[in-house]
């Protein structure tokens, strides 16, 4: 056990000094863009590990995940555009937001079957999206959008690129370790029956209703903190960021990585983000080539990148085990 | 009075389009316990096909109505049997027939965006030189076929799974696969053909509406999502609730527009759909109940 330990700690190490290295390196190559696309990759990896809790985890769809998107970019921008609120509160109080909208649609969601829950949650996302683009006295700026600013903490100032990267570094730590707890606590293992059974889960006393409540608050809760990340990081948000299509693409994030897993959501993410940077010149093309990728991530790869890599060493190290005579 | 009669002469031509788009909704509904979330795109095809048919090449609007329906069967035939059956023999869970579902439509949309441009095309008319006046308001006669047409294709349907051979397959196929089996039902063709029958519709639909509304790539996309609260209105997956929802989904949104803002048009549409589902997932028609635990 102790040597299997020290195996992972020299990649660990790497990892940590590669990453926090990372935007040094690219400012001194001359990829200040990568830097962005990194931020990119952080505010992505929330919200599709939040995602991952409630897909991969409780079994639950949620194809609104972009109105939850907008709770959080646009309260955080408006709270701090009219009242005033320094950022980094205004991104949680922004969340919290989104939390608490996660639970209230998600009770009476409780009781819809799978494909009413993908239309109720559709609806919802849709929702959202036309309260934006006609809010009551205009305060999301309708379809011209809004202006928002990069926060500051204690008087550090974040407007470069490469301290927002950190500050992002920061905040997914932080939601990785929130996420770590709750998959491995109770919560996480009554999220499993759930998916894995409804009915038995609700025959062993799991009250199934405020669990599936529970999972849907921390999908938006993880979201609605990206959303505002992204806000405060593009500097400008308008309603077409957040339709259908990137509800679609969180999803397809967590399915191309695959579910139940850190490395299957950061492998979605950054695999998905080199994607959608490669075709960027392609105009025209850019949804067929994405529905194409959609299609044969299904039909090739049903556990997603992460889950086909560990069956394949699983797969290796029982060969290995049966030329050595083990007992299996 | 006058602005009543013409507000409800357009909430009928929107709502027969709708109770059409819901229709095909319902029937994939009762055949394989599917959403259709590419059916939308197929409409804008429907549309797209039709325009090539009629205005383009110039054939005659009828023929042209038909030939857009026999491609269509066969584009939804193909679809059932490619991608939808390979899905089912995989045996993957329903998100990701969801998922592929979202993916295909996609793909139909910009494919129609790179065939027939991101310009929004125009139908010549249908009848030209027609003039009909209904109540003292001039009305197009592209709308009267619209809505004679819809109500034709409504009936036809509603005969056709209650009271034929073949649509009583379609039902039994759906209602219990194996026991349709083997009573002699063959559910794989019979699943088939409900899936071609369902674009079918909707292309008629896009075909049928595009003489009104101009044709674009989001034609179907833009209606379509709002069609899903006339089929959950209606009851998911009931014809006759599909037809109903339909067409109440049609009168709420062309009075809210007219009478108190277009703003809200859209927004009204997706606030009838969640709380038909929170409040009376069944609809009107009490269809099968659609609840979990």
């Amino acid at each position: 056990m102790l040597q299997r330990k020290k195996n992972y700690l020299l990649p660990a190490a790497g990892a940590t000094v590669l990453v926090l290295a990372f935007p040094f390196l690219a400012n001194a190559f001359g990829y200040t863009y990568a830097i962005t696309l990194a931020c990119y990759v952080q505010l992505y990896f929330i919200a599709v590990s939040g995602y991952d809790v409630l897909f991969g985890y409780c079994g639950q769809i949620n194809m609104g995940l972009a109105g939850f998107y907008a709770i959080g970019a646009y309260g955080s921008a408006i709270l701090n555009e009219y009242c005033n609120i320094p950022i980094i509160l205004s991104m949680i109080i922004a969340s919290v937001a989104s939390c608490v909208v996660g639970a209230i649609l998600a009770y009476p969601c409780g009781k819809l079957q799978f494909h009413f829950l993908t239309l109720a949650t559709i609806a919802f996302g849709n929702i959202i999206n036309q309260i934006l683009s006609h809010s009551p006295g205009g305060i999301t700026g309708n379809f011209n959008g809004m202006y928002t600013q990069r926060p500051s903490l204690f008087g550090f100032d974040m407007t470069s690129t490469t301290s927002y990267y950190f500050f992002g570094l920061v905040c997914v730590i932080i939601f990785a370790v929130i996420k770590y707890h709750v998959v491995h606590s109770k919560l996480g293992r009554a999220f499993s029956a759930i998916r894995d059974n409804v009915k038995a889960a609700d025959g062993m006393g799991i009250n199934v209703r405020l669990y599936k409540v529970i999972a849907f608050a921390i999908c938006a809760l993880f979201t609605g903190f990206a959303g505002s990340m992204y806000a405060h990081l593009v500097g400008f948000i308008s309603p077409d960021t957040f339709t259908q299509k990137q509800s679609v693409l969180f999803l397809t994030m967590l399915i191309f990585g695959g579910t139940t897993s850190f490395g299957g959501s950061l492998i979605g993410v950054v695999a998905l983000m080199l994607v959608t940077e490669s075709i960027r010149t392609l105009t025209g093309y850019q949804t067929l080539i994405y529905g194409v990728i959609i299609i044969l991530v299904v039909i090739l790869l049903p556990k997603g990148v992460f889950g086909e890599l560990i069956g394949l060493k699983n797969r290796f190290a029982k060969k290995n085990r049966k030329h050595s005579g083990e007992v299996v | 009075m006058l602005k009543f009669v013409t507000l409800f002469i357009s909430a009928t031509i929107l709502g027969c389009t709708y109770g059409l788009i819901s229709l095909s909704y319902s029937l994939i509904y009762k055949s394989s316990g599917m959403m259709a979330f590419v059916n939308p795109d197929l409409m804008t095809w429907g549309a797209f096909l039709g325009f090539t048919f009629y205005t383009l090449m110039g054939l005659p609007y009828p023929i042209a109505v038909l030939l857009t329906c026999v491609v269509m069967f066969c584009m939804g035939f193909a679809i059932q049997k490619g991608v939808v059956r390979n899905l089912i023999k995989r045996n993957v869970t329903p998100m990701y027939i969801t998922l592929t579902m979202f993916a295909m439509g996609y793909i139909l949309q910009n494919l129609s965006q790179l065939i027939f441009g991101s310009v929004p095309r125009k139908f010549d008319s249908i009848i030209p030189g027609l003039k009909i006046q209904l109540a003292g308001i001039q009305v197009q006669p592209e709308a009267i076929i619209c809505v004679g047409v819809s109500l034709l294709i409504m009936a036809l349907l509603q005969f056709f799974m209650n009271k034929t051979k073949l649509g009583t397959a379609m039902r039994a196929a759906s209602m219990d696969p194996m026991a349709a089996e083997s009573v002699g039902v063959d559910v794989s063709l019979i699943s088939g053909l409900s899936w071609g029958l369902s674009t079918t519709v909707i292309a008629a639909a896009g075909i049928l509406c595009g003489p009104i509304y101009s044709v674009s790539m989001v034609l179907g996309a833009n209606l379509g999502a709002k069609a899903f609260a006339g089929a959950v209105l209606g009851g998911y997956g009931n014809m006759i609730g599909a037809i109903i929802g339909g067409l109440a989904m049609g009168f709420i949104e062309t009075f809210v527009s007219g009478y108190i803002s277009s703003d809200y048009k859209s927004l009204i549409a997706y606030i009838v759909l969640i709380l038909f589902l929170f409040v009376k997932p069944t609809g009107i028609m009490n269809e099968r109940a659609i609840q979990d635990v």
